[in-house]
């Protein structure tokens, strides 16, 4: 640890305001709150502060980000914003160092966000121990009050003088521009220590669980009457997940400007907000207040523990500050849901083993730029209904798709956005199909496309259906309206001469709404002309003059006519929303194992690597859980067939 | 071909048609992408159709719905262009009171045959633009933003859904990092209004009033606790909610018939 005197600290933060080649920003007031911001000289540095109004991830993930952009007239010459000068952020607190350490946990999980990563990289955190605090903060209970690592430097300020620990050689670098600092004496160790005690003991409001406690309190009250009670005050604006820490859901959307050039824009996101789990056709999977009030505190104190093995709350009270009716604090909120419930169990079997933010690995070479599209050519275009047309599409690349039965890919057109549309073609071909349903601006656009015409595709995405596993028996397909592309995948696959054999009887059922929107007919004739294939087709309704040759009536009835081995197979069920949970009774009833029936699940997936957030059922993300699942994983999820 | 676009002023301040004559150099570059074929503030021609038709301000007399109608008939998209015509405007206020009390109200001194006699003065009762045609998309705001209308007239001609946000002016105002005016004694729409106009009163510490209307499913219910909370008489409340929103208290008001 280093010590340096304030006059010569001020020299040191005068210095690097002064640098031209580095943007300083650091804590400053506005009005009587404070905020992070640029700073124009040392006096504007206030670590005195209590709180921000946002958090320091505003640098890394900023309100409004440009991912990308280009012109119209030539939509695959993508460019990115030029890099922007090092950031030297003066003033971090502990609690908000370990919001950056979750996050950068999150972004660089799995698929590594280049923009978030170079950012990150770009940055000198200067952390800043609390000397006053904020009458909502918490983070002494949440043991968030001291940091071990995720600063370059840490100051805590000791009156007349400033002591310093280094964390990195970044900082000892940047430490190199101050004069005359010097080792720290015992006495003055002694003292940094004493402020991040006080500091850890005074932030401490009356929670009455251990944060660690969390995950069972929220695991065995998902039904508590605590969520209906608060939320019927709630006014969904956003606000507690804008102003978070450790809310890292983000929108994309595609602008274009008056002179044809065109934006994808990335912007922050909450799922308080009522559009967030919006889809194309309009279907709203968490409509009520009450579930997306829920879903907050259970993505924080469950599901990204499930998913990460961290609580995602550092205890900055920003959300109780902020919260215009009182109903986000999680010290509150906790203690209402411990206080309601009658028989609370720390189950620590059940609980995911924590993860150590001490060192975080990040595998760099991995990062991309998670939202650019890869260029591709319409090859073919067929009308298969009035609202339907198939696309089949072939990267520009010359590489094949190299996708599993049941994946999506989100397709680009550039300056209107981007839809997740499921494969519809079997593996290994060079080209793929994809059916589009005309549903939405993205899908109406692609519809005018014609032959020749560029789209832009990302992906594949998603866990597709295991072949593995299927290998060997039985299948039956229950294909339900849009439900059956997704399901050719498979089917096509099976089906070829090459995996016939792999397969035992193979029982298909389509149905949909009237003849008119039957999808694939002739492909689905054909396929009953295979040996050990079943066919049964059926239509909600046919009007008089309509021609029909199959049956008539829900898809459901279609289940007890089929004859397969309930012992033996494996049943696939895809289509709306609604057929789901008859389907599957139906199966159970006739004594399927519950281990053998397969559903794929359709929610707004927007980035489709597992980090916007839009397509969470429950703690699953469909878009990288899913979208196909195995029932037994979904049938206990409240938010999964609602 | 570029698509024809026009501006029409029913009962309003002009002020929203104002914001587009006032685009400065962004003019040049909306005459590159559109022909203006009639804007009585800055030009005299006429025109036969329009691909899109910009209608400011309240409609009030039959002689107003039937010119809307005309217009409406000529044009492939109607828009309704600010707060007059997206809700009824300030004036709709004045539709608490009869015709015949706001007309001696207003012109204390007229001879009766003079008012009764003339079609401008029949019946004035204020509509947003939707309650007498079809309107395509709105613009709100009082006035409307410079940036949203650009946005707008570019999505259209792309044939893109104008990107008019639903979700609450608390977004754009916490994305901003404004001190909340409720934690300083304020109180403010904010909650419920429609963002889309980048939170510019409370940015400048100006209480928010609504002037682009609710989002689609605001909890009403809940920021009528919040201001209670904070002191406010449920006439306090009231007034706030019609200052731009009366359209929405007329509604209630007929549904509890």
């Amino acid at each position: 640890m280093k010590v340096i005197s304030k006059k010569d600290f001020n020299d040191f933060i005068t210095t690097l305001i002064n640098d031209e080649s580095m943007d300083t920003h650091g804590v400053k007031s506005k009005g009587e709150k404070f905020v992070f911001g640029e700073l124009e000289s040392y006096e504007d540095l206030r670590l005195d502060y209590d709180t921000t109004i946002l958090p320091p991830k505003k640098y890394f993930m900023p309100q409004y980000e440009t991912l990308m952009h280009c012109k119209l007239s030539s939509p695959f010459d993508i460019n990115e914003d030029e890099p922007q000068k090092p950031l030297i952020l003066i003033g971090v607190h502990p609690y908000d160092i370990i919001a950056i350490n979750q996050m950068d946990v999150y972004y660089c999980n799995d698929d590594v966000s280049k923009s978030y990563l170079d950012r990150r990289k770009n940055t000198i955190i200067i952390g800043s121990d609390v000397l006053n605090i904020h009458d909502k903060a918490f983070f002494g209970s949440m043991n968030t009050g001291q940091v071990k690592n995720g600063y370059d430097l840490l100051l805590t300020d000791l009156g007349d003088k400033i002591a310093i620990e280094i964390g990195t050689e970044k900082g000892t670098d940047l430490l190199d521009k101050a004069a005359r600092v010097r080792e720290a004496s015992d006495v003055e160790q002694q003292k940094v220590k004493a402020v991040r005690t006080a500091a850890q003991g005074k932030a401490k409001r009356g929670m009455k669980i251990e944060p660690k406690q969390w995950y069972s309190l929220l695991d065995q009250n998902y039904t508590s009457k605590v969520w209906k009670d608060q939320s019927d005050k709630c006014l969904a604006c956003g606000t507690c997940t804008l102003v978070c820490p450790t809310c890292f859901c983000y929108d994309v959307n595609d602008e274009i400007d008056l002179n044809g050039e065109s934006k994808r824009v990335r912007t922050w996101d909450g799922c308080l907000l009522r559009q967030f789990s919006e889809v194309a056709g309009g279907e709203i999977f968490r409509e009520d207040i009450k579930d997306r009030y829920r879903h907050r505190f259970f993505r924080k104190g469950k599901y990204l523990p499930d998913r990460l093995g961290f609580t995602a709350c550092v205890g900055c009270g920003r959300c109780s500050t902020q919260c215009i009716p009182d109903i986000a604090d999680p010290v509150k909120v906790m203690n209402l849901v411990f206080d309601n419930s009658e028989t609370f169990i720390h189950d620590k079997e059940k609980q995911p083993t924590s993860i150590s933010l001490d060192s975080i690995e990040v595998d760099e070479d991995k990062a991309i730029s998670l939202h650019h599209p890869f260029p591709a050519t319409i090859k073919k275009v067929e009308q298969l209904t009035e609202r339907e047309k198939l696309f089949e599409i072939q990267l520009d690349s010359g590489k094949s798709l190299d996708h599993d039965p049941g994946q999506f890919v989100e397709v680009s057109v550039m300056g209107i956005g981007e839809a997740p549309i499921s494969i519809a073609s079997p593996p290994k071909r060079k080209r793929f199909d994809l059916v589009i349903r005309k549903v939405g601006e993205v899908t109406n656009k692609i519809h005018e496309m014609k032959k020749g015409d560029k789209i832009g595709i990302r992906g594949p995405f998603g866990k597709g259906f295991d072949l593995k596993q299927l290998k060997g028996r039985d299948l039956l397909f229950i294909a339900a309206g849009l439900g059956l592309p997704p399901l050719r995948s498979l089917i096509a696959h099976v089906l070829d001469d090459e995996n016939r054999k792999d397969y035992g009887k193979i029982t298909i059922l389509c149905g949909c709404r009237e003849p008119c929107e039957v999808l694939f007919d002739k492909e689905v004739r054909n396929w009953e002309e295979i040996e050990n294939v079943e066919v049964l087709r059926t239509v909600d309704r046919c009007s008089e003059g309509e021609c029909w040759d199959g049956e008539t009536g829900l898809i459901t009835k279609l289940i007890p006519k089929a004859n397969f081995d309930q012992k033996n197979t494996y049943c696939m069920i895809i289509g709306p929303p609604v057929v789901y949970p008859f389907c599957i009774q139906i199966l159970l009833d006739l004594g399927v194992p519950e281990n053998r029936i397969i559903v794929s699940l359709e929610r707004r997936m927007k980035c489709g690597v597992g980090k916007c957030g839009h397509c969470q059922i429950n703690n699953l993300y469909v878009c990288k859980d899913g979208p196909v699942f195995n029932y037994t994983e979904v049938k206990d999820l409240p938010e999964a067939f609602e | 071909m570029k698509p024809k676009i026009a501006f029409f002023d029913f009962a309003s301040c002009e002020g929203c048609q104002l914001q587009v004559a006032n685009l400065e150099e962004t003019v040049v570059d909306v005459a590159d992408v559109v022909d203006v074929v009639e804007f009585r503030e800055v030009m005299t021609e006429q025109a036969e159709e329009y691909d899109i038709a910009f209608i400011e301000g309240s409609i009030t007399r039959p002689v107003d719905e039937k010119r809307l109608k005309a217009i409406r008939k000529k044009s492939k998209t109607l828009v309704a262009l600010g707060t007059c015509a997206h809700l009824g405007g300030v004036q709709r206020l004045s539709n608490q009171w009869s015709a015949k009390e706001n007309l001696k109200e207003v012109y204390p001194d007229a001879k009766r045959k003079d008012i009764t006699k003339n079609e401008f003065f029949e019946k004035p009762r204020h509509k947003a633009v939707d309650e007498v045609v079809k309107v395509d998309y709105v613009i709100p705001g009082c006035p409307i933003d410079r940036t949203e209308f650009i946005k707008v007239l570019v999505a259209l001609i792309h044939g893109k859904k104008p990107p008019i946000p639903d979700y609450p002016v608390c977004v754009e105002c916490k994305k901003k990092e404004n001190v909340c005016l409720f934690t300083i004694g304020k109180f403010c729409m904010g909650p419920v209004a429609r963002a889309g106009c980048g939170a510019i009163c409370p940015t400048h510490g100006n209480e928010c009033e609504a002037c682009r209307g609710y989002i689609s499913h605001p909890h009403e219910r809940a920021q009528i606790d919040v201001l209670d909370e904070y002191g406010l008489s449920a006439d306090e409340i009231m007034h706030r909610k019609t200052m731009f929103t009366y359209r929405y208290i007329e509604k209630e008001k007929e549904e509890s018939k």
